[in-house]
Order: structure tokens, then sequence, then C-alpha cells
């Protein structure tokens, strides 16, 4: 390839001048800067307001009176393909009836719904920075206005049931006495077992009493103050004490002990039910709810209502073994 | 029926090689063979296989997954196989009448089915808080849609970056993005990621998945794009028409 650049009017019959390898790499690198262009900028090309898409065919028509061999028109084609790719998208950009679908504009409508905080008055993006910052819940809301445009099946998941409130310890012993001499071992199995169903039935009942007890307490020493429903049932040392205690409040609302209400800033409240306030079984606005929590959703419910200790108070008569 | 019968005749022919030898059996038995092979089987133990067949699938749905029938023959129908179309007719008939789902076959070539909701959106009140998967998928099949049906990708990366959500880069609420769209939608069909031929470097454009064909209004979709954008639905002539031809095929 070399050598017939150096001879003149050689084979492809074309002279010095054409034939320079400097001039030849300089029409080669701005057609590589063409190419580059146009592929980087390709939406900015597309777009229907401007002629950056002629202006390059305008430059690569320059460039090409320069060339006259085939590396460097190959590189024409190559340029001539892109911009051909583009044209037709903006052509087609033309046909569409109505109104075009500008995606760009469809992004700021959508962040508007979304919820974006905006910094500054003026635009953003004008050196491609992007301004302002959207909510926490932004997705969210989205999400809940386009459901409506999906006839998804709800997923199915087990509701998983109650669980027991108490280890069990009574089975630790009754294998202990086993090693015991046999007669006076067997005796004393019965029994044990017999304690262990009636705690089973009885140790919920109390518990809801207990908790019963340390709601009206509160609410007698500041009755005009509702007392927050999360603060009341968290414990912030312990998860499942935390969910122990949801469990047991539940019965009290279910009997129409306790009523759950929302407060000014639409916060769940609780609080005792007087006597007589409601007729028990008349036409009283009665609600079921599914309440669900999560080890994550505890934290930051601890964090966000800065809850240090346990309104209710850690059960003392059975000892958690570890 | 009669199209089911014809797919599966050409699905013998043409599929000898087919190593699934469950999707043959079904294909070849008669309607006489499969009266005959149904005096096997109790009521009882229908009733039970039906049941299986549905809780099978609802377990499957919870991944947005779509189920294929090889699937089923092969975990829970097993020997109940011959009377695979009677089975399935009654699993159909359960999701209609007690969940209120509908069982689409969204691929009646290679036996693909998925559970969508038979209920229209507004006739039920969703008390869960959005899933913000949705609110992006919607954001893409929208791009799609209102682009004609097909948008080359990077036009979708670049919109979504103005929404913040750089596929590049983890996000706060999806993690990896461009795993998230290129593969999880995917793989649940609600979009379809394929290769445009000859582009160098390769380049990728997306469509509508199968399922999405069959899980969205197009019409509702317009309206809300409409409303965004504070204009009359109509005013997009071309996506308007394709969007009633839809609503009114479904």
């Amino acid at each position: 390839m070399g050598d017939e650049d150096e001879i003149g009017g050689g084979p492809s019959g074309v002279s010095d001048e054409e034939d320079d390898p400097a001039r030849r790499r300089e029409i080669r690198s701005k057609y590589r800067d063409l190419i580059n262009s146009v592929q980087q900028n390709r939406e900015d090309m597309l777009n229907p307001a401007n002629n950056k898409l002629i202006d390059v065919l305008e430059e690569a028509n320059r460039l090409f009176a320069s060339v006259k061999q085939a590396r460097e028109a190959a590189l024409d084609a190559q340029l001539l393909v892109l911009a051909t790719d583009l044209g037709k998208e903006k052509a087609s950009q033309l046909h569409a009836e109505g109104s075009a679908f500008d995606p760009s504009a469809f992004a700021e409508h959508l962040l508007s719904f979304m919820g974006l905080n905006r910094l500054e008055e003026d635009d953003d993006d004008q050196d491609g920075h992007l301004n302002g910052f959207l909510p926490q819940d932004a997705w969210q809301k989205l999400a809940k206005r386009s459901e409506v445009c999906f006839k998804t099946a709800p997923s199915f998941h087990y509701m998983l049931g109650s669980f027991l409130a108490e280890p069990p310890p009574p089975r630790q012993r009754v294998e202990r006495q086993r090693k015991a001499p046999s007669k006076e071992a067997k005796r004393i199995m019965p029994t044990q077992l017999k304690k262990m169903e009636e705690s089973q039935q009885e140790a919920t009942e109390k518990e809801v009493e207990r908790i019963l007890a340390c709601l009206q307490k509160y609410f007698a020493d500041d009755p005009e103050e509702p007392i927050s429903y999360y603060e009341f049932v968290i414990d912030p040392s312990s998860f499942s004490r935390t969910v122990e205690n949801i469990f047991h409040t539940s019965f009290l609302i279910r009997d129409g002990l306790a009523k759950i209400s929302l407060d000014k800033e639409g916060l769940p409240c609780i609080g005792p039910v007087e006597e007589g306030e409601i007729e028990t079984g008349g036409a009283a606005d009665r609600n079921q709810c599914v309440i669900s929590i999560s080890q994550a959703s505890w934290k930051e419910i601890i964090e966000a209502f800065d809850i240090k200790e346990a309104l209710i108070p850690a059960p003392k008569t059975l000892s958690q073994e570890s | 029926m009669s199209q089911r019968k014809k797919a599966s005749a050409s699905q013998s022919k043409s599929q000898r090689t087919n190593e699934n030898e469950d999707e043959m059996t079904l294909s070849q038995m008669t309607s006489s063979q499969v009266l005959r092979a149904r005096e096997n089987f109790t009521s009882v133990q229908i009733d039970r296989k039906v049941a299986e067949v549905v809780q099978f699938i609802l377990v499957k749905d919870q991944k947005k997954i779509p189920v294929r029938r090889a699937e089923i023959v092969k975990h829970v129908m097993k020997e109940y196989k011959v009377i695979y179309s009677e089975v399935m007719n009654r699993v159909r008939r359960t999701f209609e009448q007690v969940f209120g789902l509908k069982l689409e076959e969204i691929d009646t070539k290679n036996h693909i089915y998925i559970l969508i909701n038979k209920l229209e959106a507004g006739e039920t009140v969703n008390m869960c808080p959005g899933n913000p998967k949705t609110g992006l998928l919607f954001v893409i099949l929208s791009i799609i849609f209102m682009k004609g049906g097909v948008a080359k990708e990077n036009l979708v990366w670049n919109t979504l970056k103005k929404l913040r959500v750089d596929s590049g880069e983890k996000h706060d609420e999806f993690s990896d993005v461009k795993k998230l769209v290129t593969d999880e939608f995917v793989r649940q069909k609600y979009l379809e990621y394929v290769k445009i031929p000859h582009t160098e470097p390769v380049e990728f454009e997306f469509r509508w998945g199968l399922r999405a064909d069959i899980e969205l209004s197009k019409l509702k979709l317009l309206e809300f794009v409409a409303e965004l954008h504070d204009q009359d639905p109509q005013s997009w002539t071309q996506q308007f028409r394709e969007a009633s031809a839809s609503e009114s095929r479904t």
C-alpha cells in the first residue's frame, strides 16, 4: 500500500498530491470525527427543530471532494449509512398524524406528577445537570396511578397464622424427669402436660388483660392526650415483643375494649373505650384491617418516633430461655 | 378448540425430534383414547388434581414468570396428563369463578400461561401501597407505545435518566436498573429486548412483551399519558386508533 502511494502517477492513475499519506490521514480523521459526532448526538440530530443533519451532510460533501481512494470512500459510505438511518427516522416523525410524541416533555410531565422539588427558579439541564430531587414516595405515587392500566392478578401469599406467645419450657422439664427412676417419672409426666395446655389458653388472656390495664393507666394519667398507637405497641429492644404486643392489642380492639382512631396528622392513636360509649352489637362502624410489620419497618418507626423504651413493660412471670 | 388440534397436529409432524415425551403424548391422543383414560380416575381424584394445579399456578404467579405446560405436566399432572384438557378446563373455571382471575395462554405454540385479573381496576379497591416497579414499567411501556410499538434502547435509557434513573448506576428503589429492565421484565414477558440486525456496535430495541399485550389496556395507558400532557387522547390519532382497536379485541 505504501509503495503505491510513493510512485507518482502509478497504477491507480492518481497524482502525487492526492496520494499524500498525511493528507489522507487528515481526511480519514475528519470523517471519523463526523461519524462519532453523529453517533454521540443522535437524539440532538433527530430533533425536528434543527438541521444539524444537513450540516453534517454538507461537511461530508466538502470532504468527499478530496477523496480519491477506496479507504476514504469507505468511511464516507459508512457516514452515509448513519445519516440515511437518521434521515429515515426524522422522516417518520413527519409522517405521524396528530401530535408528535416527545419523550423529554413526557419526562418533565412525569416529574411534575411525581412531585419533583425544584431547588431553583430557572430551568435545569442547560449543561446536563439535573435540578431538584424526587420525594421518597415518587415512584410509588406513579405506580398507584398507573396500576389502573394493568389487569394484574394479585399475588397469592399465605396469611401467616398466629404463633404461640410463649416459649415451651415445660417440655424441657419433662425430658429431664424421664432420666429419673421409672415409676416416679411416669407419675410426674401427665401433670406437667396438663399444666402446659392450660397455660396456652390462659396466658394469652392474661396478657391481653395486662395490656388493657397498661392502656387504662396511661389514659387515666392524661385523659386528653391521645396515645400514639406506634409508641404504645413498639418495644425498641425486641422485635418479637413488638409483634406480640400488636397481636394482644388486636384482641382489645376486637372485643370493643379499645379503639383506634386517626389524629389530626393522620397517625393512628389508641385509647380505651369508655363504658357505654359503644353499644355492643350495635351499628357502630367496626372496621377490619390486617396489620403487618417487618423488621425494617420496625426500625424505621423507632427512628421516626424516637421511641426509647416500651410503653408496655415485658411480662415478669416467664423467664425467656436464651 | 379446532385451532388447537390443528396446531398440535402440525406440531407432532414438525417436531418429531421434540425431547419432551409428554408433549407428544398429549398431541397424539384421539378423543376416544381420552375418554377411556378418564375412566381410570375417580371424580374425587380429579377434583384434587384440579386443586393441585390451581395451587401450583398461583404460587408460580407470585414472581409473575409465565408457566409452561411442560412444567404443569411434569410436576403436578404426571399420570393425569392423559386428561390434561379436561383438568385444565376445570382449572380455568375455578380461577374465574373462585378467584376472579383469567388463565390466558399467551403463547399458543409453546403453551405458556399467565394469570390476569378478570375484574377491571375500577371495580376493586386496592389497599396495598403501589409497587414502584409498576411505575417504572409503565414509563417504559408508554414510551414504546407512543413511539409506534418500538423504541431504541438508548431512547429509553436517556428518558429514564431524566427521571433520575440511570441504567449505569445503582438506584435507591430499583438497584440494578439494567438488570431489572432487560432481564426481569423480559422474563416476565412484559418487555421484549431484541437485537437490531446489522448494527455495529450492537444495538437493541424494546417492544411490548406478550404479557403486556394482554395485561394492559392501551386505552387506559393513553388516557393517563394524555392527562399528564393536559391534552386530549385523540390528539395522538394513530395511537388512539391503535388503542381503541386493541380495547375492542379484548
